[in-house]
């Protein structure tokens, strides 16, 4: 059954240089409501916008005309993580989740008009998995629908250092979907890599992987990515244990984030979208 | 360290196989890094890659049947090597002459072995060997410090018994317990009859020549018939050229032995103690013996032990979280 995603509503802090109208901030004169300044009817030849007022208070007796910014519409990209680590959590996989995050964001750019982009990435940017930034944004929607059918193969996240090369030159939204399960220089170059553009990044972790481990037991975990095979023997130490592992894990990356001025979107089991409206609340006024 | 069955140990390698497999049941994670280092973990971890080759190797040196070497262990202790040469002539059967004839006593054998397994079971370190004669000697028991062996032998003399008393081959017999056996420096032959039988000379010669040999010294316990010659009356005479009684006779013969020798005479219980009672105090030098230790089975160890690991192992695998998500 294919329920409708939610959607939420998400604003920039920053004018985006669009030229296509759309609902953001810009700074591309047009028909906006945003005065931007003055200029004569010569530069801007559109008499619909003549000031009066300006005009007859010009003692060279120049005609003047009212410039307004226009709100453009905003490129965002959607950046998902196919790395194995995704595979996680049995029936309900993170790569599941994942879908239901780009799906929500997918249908919320179209709603506002926006252009929108799909990278995927493992050790290689996905050429399968790029669907480049469109207001059109059928191949993006056919690849979000495919990706809860997808199974990575032990494949690393190692590209993660080549996604800037794949990002457009403009200012963009980009939704970065992963579990950020890396070591913290990679995270840190791609970060700086992106500096330019507004990245959000969602932190996919389930709950299984830390507070909803089996409170005894033996279990030989193998890591889907390096295929390194740890036996644990499960107790209530041991759990306490990684579950600070984890919170550790979250200041640590949390901190790396707010380095770049980036405050990360936790999600673990259910995606909100009135949450990630929330979130975007957080950029407006400043 | 031997074992019954080496060739099985040629199966060894099999056991290695558990190693080569991965293992079977595994949960993917996400990041294992995320995982916290474990000592218990770890020890848990070692135990799951080896116990199963451990078993195995276990049931192999099981199945080959290890087992330490027969051992023999010099000992010292206080003692001598006797030999015990009892007179089975059925004379013994009768009561002692020194009880009134009208009355029924105890039984000169059975009065004999009870002393004698008295006499038996208060010595430490002895060695022990029995012959038994009446119309021939008898090989009962080898020199040996299994104390219950002698003490059954001694035992089952009591049984039906024949008329004549051959002493030359009780002796020759009891001699021949010595053979081949080192010297601990104390030996003897209690030689036990009552009456006593001509030697001829050629079997008197082969006594004095082993007893001299072979350093036994001879003890005899005469249990006096009933008004018979004592073998202490040396001035006994006899008529005309009739021989001397037996018994006089075979005294005079013991006494010109290399070895030591000495005689007593009993007339009842009491002084068949007595006379055993001296001869303990008497033979008590220090004695060299070996003592056999069987090997031990080690087969039912390594059982134990495989089987041990295997609860183990089984106590693991239930505990094993076979799936969370």
């Amino acid at each position: 059954m294919v329920q409708a995603p939610q959607l939420f509503d998400y604003h920039i802090g920053w004018k985006s240089k669009g030229k296509r109208p759309g609902r953001h901030k810009s700074n591309e004169r047009g028909m906006g409501i945003e005065f931007a300044g003055h200029t004569t009817l010569l530069s801007y030849p559109d008499p619909r916008r003549i000031d009066i007022r300006q005009s007859i208070r010009d003692p060279l007796g120049q005609i003047h005309v009212k410039i307004f910014n226009q709100r453009s519409a905003l490129p965002v990209i959607i950046v998902c993580d196919l790395s194995a680590s995704m595979n996680f959590g049995g029936k309900n996989k993170k790569i599941n989740l994942a879908t239901e995050v780009t799906q929500s964001i997918a249908h919320s750019v179209i709603d506002r008009h926006d252009a929108l982009g799909l990278i995927g990435f493992d050790d290689e940017i996905r050429e399968d998995w790029l669907a480049p930034i469109s207001f059109r944004s059928q191949h993006a929607f056919t690849l979000i629908n495919e990706l809860k059918h997808f199974t990575s193969e032990n494949k690393s996240n190692r590209a993660i250092k080549d996604l800037y090369q794949y990002m457009p030159r403009q200012r963009s939204l980009i939704f970065f979907i992963s579990d950020f399960h890396m070591p913290k220089v990679d995270l840190e170059n791609c970060l700086s890599n992106l500096m330019r553009h507004h990245v959000v990044p969602i932190v996919l972790w389930d709950k299984k992987e830390y507070k909803h481990l089996p409170d005894f037991g033996i279990v030989t975990i193998t890591d889907p990515e390096s295929g390194k095979k740890n036996t644990l023997f499960l107790r209530k130490e041991l759990k306490e244990k990684i579950v600070e592992s984890f919170e550790a894990r979250k200041q640590l990356i949390t901190k790396a984030f707010m380095n770049f001025d980036i405050p990360p979107f936790f999600v673990d089991e259910h995606f909100d979208a009135n949450k990630m409206t929330e979130y975007f609340n957080q950029f407006v006024g400043t | 360290m031997t074992f019954s069955f080496p060739w099985v140990l040629w199966f060894l390698p099999l056991a290695f196989i558990p190693l080569l497999f991965k293992q079977a049941s595994c949960q993917y994670y996400s990041w294992n890094e995320m995982i916290p280092k474990d000592n218990l973990s770890r020890i848990i971890s070692i135990i799951l890659k080896c116990i199963s080759t451990f078993i195995l190797t276990m049931i192999i040196i099981g199945l080959s049947a290890p087992h330490s070497r027969q051992q023999e262990i010099e000992k010292v202790g206080v003692g001598a090597q006797i030999g015990l040469v009892l007179d089975r002539s059925a004379s013994m059967d009768d009561p002692f002459s020194g009880s009134d004839q009208t009355k029924v006593g105890e039984m000169k054998s059975g009065a004999a072995a009870r002393l004698i397994i008295d006499f038996v079971q208060s010595r430490k370190n002895d060695m022990i060997g029995m012959v038994s004669f009446s119309n021939s000697a008898m090989y009962v028991l080898p020199l040996t410090d299994n104390k219950n062996a002698i003490v059954s032998a001694v035992r089952a003399t009591a049984g039906n018994a024949l008329f004549q008393t051959n002493i030359g081959s009780g002796l020759t017999t009891g001699a021949e317990l010595f053979n081949k056996i080192p010297d601990s420096g104390s030996r003897a032959i209690v030689l036990l009859s009552d009456g006593a039988g001509r030697i001829d000379a050629a079997t008197q010669e082969k006594i004095k020549d082993w007893f001299g040999r072979f350093k036994i010294s001879l003890y005899w316990i005469v249990l006096r018939q009933p008004g018979g010659i004592s073998i202490f009356n040396t001035s006994f005479k006899t008529r005309d050229d009739e021989p001397l009684p037996p018994q006089i006779e075979l005294n005079k013969f013991f006494k010109t032995l290399h070895s030591p020798f000495q005689a007593y005479e009993a007339e009842d219980p009491k002084t068949l103690q007595k006379a055993i009672e001296d001869i303990n105090q008497k033979e008590k030098n220090p004695i060299k013996y070996f003592e056999k230790i069987p090997g031990r089975d080690y087969s039912t160890h390594c059982f134990v032990i495989a089987t041990i690991m295997l609860i183990a192992l089984l106590i693991l695998k239930l505990i094993e979280v076979r799936s969370w998500l």
